[in-house]
């Protein structure tokens, strides 16, 4: 059975993708910045930092990046006033420029630094791929509840991971839902069938660790996502007890593209672990 | 073939849970390798790179914090040497193009000073997770089929591996359904303290919840007055998720860190709980109709 949404849509459900705070309407619970602060216990003295935290007050805007924008702002002037400077210029000016230079290029790699800190919460970059379309199929003879599972996964884990689109191979099913880049001369009855075949060249299926691919790579399964993937996850299902068969049953795997750098966190990855857990057979 | 080392994602190892795991191959967090399958047809692909600054940023985190305080502070004194050693005296006015770039410089100084504070405010507390005191315990309604228990066996198992939840009380239509994890040790015997499911279900708590049909998060179990109705909780337990299922139960999951769960785990406990609701439901509303079902025959037999 193949299931397609049309157009109309797609926008709707995918732009609540996860969002980092604030959260969702539904959920009433504190945001996680209201009370941190530098103050610690007994143990440790330290100055209570947080009326630092100011914002702009524009939503949409992200603080964490203003380094970044000054850093240009003043960097572009520092060399238009060396430019502009009429007279000659002396040896101390030109220590004060190169000086105001590095720190401009400082400022401006202070966000890329600043994304790695524990506690950081990345803005939400989600782009939606162009030129791509929304499908959910579906392999048929498949059981009423592995299709159950496997709707329920994959809508999950589009609701919840900065992920785009998902691709989920389980005891020889396949489902694929999300944003995808279908070739001209694909349509949606014959996706599954182009996405079989391409599966099987990639060579996917043997996986036995996860993979992940925080940044752009050039990887040959990379054709069949769509474009304007940054990073992907492939998280294999393995048999819950390896120890009876040394090479353990690999029954499929999970595929999560983003169009987001670095979109799974350690927490991220756990959970998606956790769901592809209920993936598994029941033995 | 290429051998290389595998090395797997650590299975999370939240630190003060005993028994620790071995410690393996040093533990990479961004990005995991695979190694290839020494067998046919096995996984040919490129494997992610080593993410240096990734790392080395995780690694040194507190360095890293207050690297722009250090950066910003040493322009701020080099500018003002500067101004000293060429004999210009410190006027902060904007009139010749050195007193210009000074200003320039001495902003974006100022501007990594900030950052850096900002980045040391923002520093996670480290909260070290508080061990539950009571007896481990594993009671599951008999009457579920397999299905059903399977299904609430890997929510716990999701739980429990991921976030800091370490008792999972599952109350569906004023029966407990579940019971996992460690549980209080009842007064009498070493057995774990039953839950009163109808109690619960009249319980402030509870209504609250069911009412407002929204998670509630107890970040801090300690400052509510409302802890009275949940004996069943280990008596030191430290967080709180009561999650509605559906308007007819309700789970309550209890963490061993203060604000231990973060704001992708509510969201992730969520969607757990509808998935639980809507397959509790289905189960009860076949044993509703069987039950109706039976009535209606043995009223038929005996009104003939």
């Amino acid at each position: 059975m193949i299931l397609s949404t049309t157009k109309s849509l797609l926008l709707n459900p995918l732009i609540q993708l996860k969002t980092p705070p604030p959260p969702p309407p539904p959920l009433k619970f504190r945001p996680k910045f209201a009370s941190i602060s530098a103050r610690l216990d007994n143990s440790e003295q330290q100055l209570n930092l947080s009326v630092l935290r100011f914002t702009l007050g524009i939503p949409g805007l992200d603080e964490s990046y203003l380094p970044r924008w000054i850093g240009y702002g003043f960097g572009s002037l520092i060399i238009l006033n060396h430019l502009l400077g009429s007279d000659s210029v002396t040896a101390a000016q030109l220590r004060t420029e190169t000086l105001g230079i590095s720190l401009a290029a400082f400022s401006i790699t202070l966000p890329y630094l600043g994304k790695f800190l524990k506690g950081a919460t990345p803005m939400d970059q989600t782009t939606l791929p162009e030129g791509a379309e929304q499908i959910f199929v579906m392999s048929q003879n498949v059981s009423a509840a592995q299709k159950e599972g496997l709707a329920w996964a994959t809508y999950v884990l589009l609701r919840n991971t900065s992920t785009t689109s998902v691709l989920i191979l389980a005891q020889g099913a396949l489902c694929i839902r999300g944003y995808w880049n279908l070739p001209d001369g694909v349509s949606k009855d014959d996706a599954l069938d182009w996405f079989k075949n391409n599966i099987e060249e990639t060579g996917l299926s043997d996986l036995k660790d996860a993979l992940y691919f925080p940044q752009n790579a050039d990887a040959e399964f990379w054709s069949i996502l769509p474009q304007g993937t940054r990073s992907v996850l492939v998280q294999p299902l393995l048999d819950p007890n390896p120890s009876t068969n040394e090479m353990g049953n690999i029954e499929g795997f999970v595929l999560l593209a983003s169009s987001m750098r670095y979109a799974y966190s350690e927490k991220d990855r756990a959970w998606i672990r956790a769901v592809s857990n209920k993936l598994r057979s029941k033995n | 073939m290429v051998a290389g080392r595998i090395l797997r994602i650590a299975i999370p190892c939240i630190p003060g849970r005993p028994p620790p795991p071995p410690p393996r191959v040093p533990i990479f967090p961004r990005f995991i390798r695979a190694s290839s399958v020494q067998r046919k047809g096995g996984y040919k692909g490129p494997k992610p790179g080593r993410d240096w600054i990734a790392d080395w940023v995780s690694k040194n985190d507190d360095a890293v914090r207050s690297l722009p305080i250090y950066v910003g502070g040493a322009s701020l004194l080099a500018v003002l040497f500067n101004r000293a050693v060429s004999g210009i005296a410190p006027v902060a006015d904007a009139s010749s193009s050195q007193s210009r770039s000074d200003l320039l410089t001495l902003g974006l100084a100022v501007t990594n000073v900030l950052a850096g504070l900002v980045w040391l405010s923002i520093r996670p507390k480290s909260i070290i997770p508080v061990e539950p005191q009571g007896v481990e315990c594993q009671v599951i309604y008999s009457h579920l089929p397999e299905s059903v228990v399977s299904e609430i066996l890997w929510a716990w198992e999701s739980l429990s591996n991921v976030t800091c939840c370490r008792s999972l009380v599952i109350v569906y239509d004023s029966q407990c359904i579940v019971q996992i994890g460690v549980a209080a040790k009842s007064m009498n015997d070493g057995e774990p303290f039953a839950v009163d499911a109808a109690k619960l279900m009249q319980g402030s708590l509870c209504q609250g919840v069911l009412k407002s049909g929204a998670q509630s998060y107890l970040a801090n179990l300690s400052l509510y007055p409302g802890r009275s109705e949940l004996p069943f909780l280990p008596s030191n337990t430290q967080a709180v998720i009561l999650q509605p299922l559906g308007d007819r139960g309700i789970a309550v999951l209890g963490g061993d860190t203060i604000r231990g769960f973060t704001t992708s785990d509510q969201a992730w406990i969520t969607y757990i709980g509808e998935k639980l609701d809507a397959t509790l439901a289905k189960y009860m509303n076949l044993v509703e109709d069987f039950k109706v079902s039976q009535a209606m025959f043995h009223e038929t037999k005996d009104g003939r």
